[in-house]
């Protein structure tokens, strides 16, 4: 039997309360934070919000964070929550290896939306870099000491459920001991004029599972928990709060922005969560909903909790009308809810309840209940694309054995078995191989190919530059045309459809608030990406998307890894996808980003299987992300991962590496290729350009010499020959010294 | 009426971009919805948008755009008849 995953800490921001006491306290007075906007700048006075309240300024000296540090409302947001979670838990970040795992999707759009246009005036043009979903993240750990790594994940309302799921996945593959894991979103004019062009906000106080519900209100916060290993919590004496006894993601695959009707996606988010846990329905005995107040959620969901529970399902509540719908925090604001439920003894109500819907005879919980005893929590959280994800969490009981329905085991193997680029070497196809392209201008686009043949015209012609590669890439890496074979579709992305957000977030800053459309909105969120292709291929499988800068792709990377490991999947495809546009490209420029290199953009899809076929291109043996490491941590990962291989460093032909002509990023390359001596330093940028998720060509370009049996010479640093028959290829990647990466590749 | 017609596939052919599309195309009969040409609630939201735009007609839910969609002939009589501008 393993160790349980326990919640040791946990803090909470919403517009209820800031800290968990005042949440407790608001929950059991039934007081909502719902109401008329007072901090977000928008010519819709008429909508309602629920707004955490306080300034920026506010929260900036709360934290002692002086006004000229470069940091947005979204992660100051996190970093109240995470000092209550960390204080509670008697936790230091760098004592040893803590894992933070955020979910956001606004990041610091707030931020960009109000001085996007004085961007294009060199004024306050160092907010660029705070812009995307990452960068919060990365201040965060900056802030509280030493994290060994980092992630952002964003898949829109699901996010911190997904970065709760992720962080467990790491503690049970021993990759972390400890993880501070939630999620943060601060309101912004673009999401809530974006969720305005849906049609989907109620201009009074929201009603879940009511008849006349007429929609949501957006609300913002943060909520993050402490968790770890049952055993370490107790050694170190830390309190316990409740056990994490299961979890799963699930994909509606039905539309952008609706859910099925049957509530495919919720339902088996539900079933393997409960699997996962080892837990019949009738064992749960509360389950705090999703329950946003739309039309379609709540009877799709309403009819998936009857599907899995039957008629006698156990009491529910929405608790979106205390707090609003909190978007990509809202997965650990209503975990956090869920356990002061257990912990305190009580049910919160569906505030503004009245009338059962009469498509769907499910009936909420009306009124606050207490003195009563909860043993098992499910929480659900359902975002945009169709990502659905429920939690269950337990009281704590000593002496109860652990269950364990996925373990964790290094022998399972994982292949690459082919992949599928978009660059500006060559639209589809390894031929560029033999014949690759110098580019001598600083910003080039990837080359296009006949989407006609992959894309149905009517489909894309709502799809972005990006969207089209990612599901052209996605299409082609596919050995067979079933796609309904694939266990996951995971997707890295710095900027998500930057292009269309960029689109909005300009109509919105340029023509005003009034008569915007759906389309570019929708498109926002970074999510969109995974989402449409398993839209396309009908896979309800496990779905998830990171976005952390330099890192994004190995985020996915090593989540599909884990996912295999786990022996959850035996299919997966993993993306690294982001476009460029001409406004973000020449903002960037300003702050130096594309120094020493060219603009590039990345669209890559690799497919992994637990298996080894003739077609398959190399083995990935491992991966690894830090944050901030030191030399000696470096080394001492680099030598227990080739360990674990049976390798040795001598073992390893060539060491990729992100270099460029930059010498402050190529000094970080040569410190790490000290440690190999007898690899051939090899690299990539100079034929794919940088951008954020550019490392997957890094280890695109590793997989395709495995492959070929040959290192050509144009993709060493300073040599001439071609290498014969490689072993094993290790790809490193750093961005800004702050986040690295490590994968191992080895022929087969 | 026809002059409304052929202004309003032009400019539903345009917010959809419907690229390879033209306004002979488009049967002004037949639903835009579902069977014909296949549109989604998204592009209903879009039609909402188009019609305060270009018409000066507010619809205050997509359940209303419902009947108004019904086809191009049936959301030009509507214009014709709530028209502002």
């Amino acid at each position: 039997m393993g160790d349980a995953i326990v919640v040791t800490g946990m803090g909470i921001v919403t517009g209820i309360g800031v800290g968990v006491e005042s949440t407790l306290d608001a929950l059991l007075h039934c007081r909502s934070g719902v109401g008329a906007v007072r901090y977000l700048s928008t010519a819709h006075t008429d909508i309602p919000v629920c707004e955490v309240p306080m300034t920026e300024a506010e929260m900036r000296q709360r934290m002692d964070i002086p006004a000229d540090v470069v940091t947005t409302r979204t992660p100051l947001l996190s970093l109240m929550a995470m000092r209550e979670a960390l204080q509670q838990s008697h936790l230091q970040p760098d004592s040893g290896r803590v894992a933070l795992i955020n979910g956001t999707t606004v990041g610091g759009m707030e931020k960009s939306e109000q001085l996007y246009l004085s961007f294009f005036d060199d004024k306050d043009v160092a907010y660029i870099a705070a812009h995307d979903c990452g960068a919060g993240t990365a201040f965060a750990a900056d802030f509280f000491g030493r994290f060994s790594q980092t992630t952002t994940i964003s898949t829109a309302c699901s996010s911190a459920s997904n970065a709760i799921i992720l962080g467990a996945n790491l503690i049970k593959s021993g990759r972390a001991d400890k993880a501070v894991v939630g999620g943060t979103e601060c309101l912004s004019k673009f999401h809530l004029n974006g969720f305005n062009t849906l049609m989907i906000l109620d201009r009074e106080r929201c009603r879940p599972f009511d008849d006349g519900r007429n929609g949501l209100n957006l609300g913002e916060g943060a909520a993050f928990l402490v968790i770890e290993r049952e055993s370490e919590a107790k050694a170190r004496g830390a309190e316990i709060l409740c056990t994490l006894e299961g979890y799963a993601n699930s994909c509606d695959a039905f539309h952008q922005t609706a859910t099925s009707p049957e509530g495919e996606g919720a339902y088996l988010a539900m079933t393997q969560a409960l699997a996962d846990s080892g837990l019949q329905p009738s064992d749960i005995d509360y389950i705090n909903a999703h329950g946003t107040g739309t039309q379609n959620n709540d009877s799709s969901e309403g009819n998936a909790i009857l599907r899995v529970f039957g008629n006698d399902y156990p009491p529910i509540s929405s608790t979106k009308a205390f707090t609003g719908h909190c978007t990509s925090a809202a997965g650990s604001v209503e975990a956090v809810i869920s356990i002061l439920a257990m912990q305190h003894g009580f049910i919160p109500p569906s505030l503004g309840f009245e009338t059962p819907m009469a498509d769907v005879p499910v009936v909420p919980q009306k009124f606050l209940k207490t003195g009563v005893s909860l043993t098992h929590v499910m929480t659900n959280s359902f975002g945009f694309g169709g990502n659905d994800s429920s939690l269950i969490f337990g009281k704590y009981q000593p002496e109860k054995q652990t269950h364990t329905s996925s373990v964790y085991d290094e022998k399972r193997r994982v292949f690459i078995g082919g992949a599928s680029q978009i660059s500006v070497q060559q639209p589809l196809g390894e031929e560029w191989f033999e014949n690759p392209i110098f580019y001598n201008e600083k910003y080039v686009r990837a080359l296009s190919p006949d989407y006609k043949q992959f894309i149905d015209p009517k489909a894309a012609r709502r799809m972005g530059a990006v969207l089209k590669r990612a599901l052209t890439t996605a299409l082609s890496a596919l050995p067979t045309a079933d796609g309904s074979a694939i266990d996951a579709i995971i997707t890295g992305t710095g900027l998500g459809c930057i292009e269309n957000t960029e689109k909005f977030l300009r109509a919105m800053v340029v023509d005003g608030e009034q008569l915007l459309t759906p389309t570019y909105f929708m498109q926002s969120t970074h999510n969109t990406i995974s989402s449409q292709v398993a839209l396309n291929l009908h896979c309800h499988g496990y779905n998830c998307t990171y976005s952390q800068r330099g890192v994004s792709f190995e985020s996915a990377l090593q989540d599909a890894f884990l996912q295999f490991k786990l022996g959850k999947i035996k299919t997966a495809l993993v993306g690294g996808h982001d476009e460029m546009t001409p406004d973000y490209y020449d903002l960037l420029d300003k702050v130096d980003f594309w120094d020493g290199t060219f603009a590039g953009e990345t669209a890559l899809t690799m497919f992994l299987e637990n298996r080894q076929t003739e077609a398959a291109w190399c083995e990935l043996l491992d991966t690894q992300l830090f944050f901030r490491p030191s030399e000696e941590e470096l080394q001492c990962t680099l030598d227990a991962m080739l360990q674990r291989h049976g390798l040795q460093r001598s073992d390893i032909a060539a060491v990729m590496t992100g270099k460029d002509e930059n010498a402050d990023n190529n000094r970080h390359y040569d410190d790490f290729c000290r440690m190999l001596p007898q690899a051939a330093v090899l690299r990539y940028k100079h034929l794919f350009g940088e951008g954020f998720t550019m490392p997957a060509m890094g280890i695109y370009a590793a997989a395709v010499c495995l492959k070929n049996g040959k290192i050509p010479s144009f993709l060493t640093n300073n040599s001439d020959k071609n290498i014969d028959k490689p072993r094993n290829i290790l790809v490193v990647n750093h961005f800004k010294d702050l986040e690295y990466s490590l994968a191992l590749l080895s022929n087969v | 009426m026809e002059e409304l017609i052929l202004e309003l596939k032009k400019q539903i052919i345009e917010v959809l971009n419907l690229e390879d599309m033209k306004p002979e195309d488009i049967d002004e009969n037949a639903p835009l919805f579902g069977e014909g040409l296949g549109l989604d609630s998204i592009d209903a939201l879009e039609l909402i948008v188009l019609m305060e735009k270009n018409y000066g007609i507010k619809l205050n839910s997509a359940a209303e755009g419902k009947d108004v969609f019904k086809s191009v002939r049936v959301m030009a009589e509507y214009i014709q008849a709530h028209r502002t501008k």
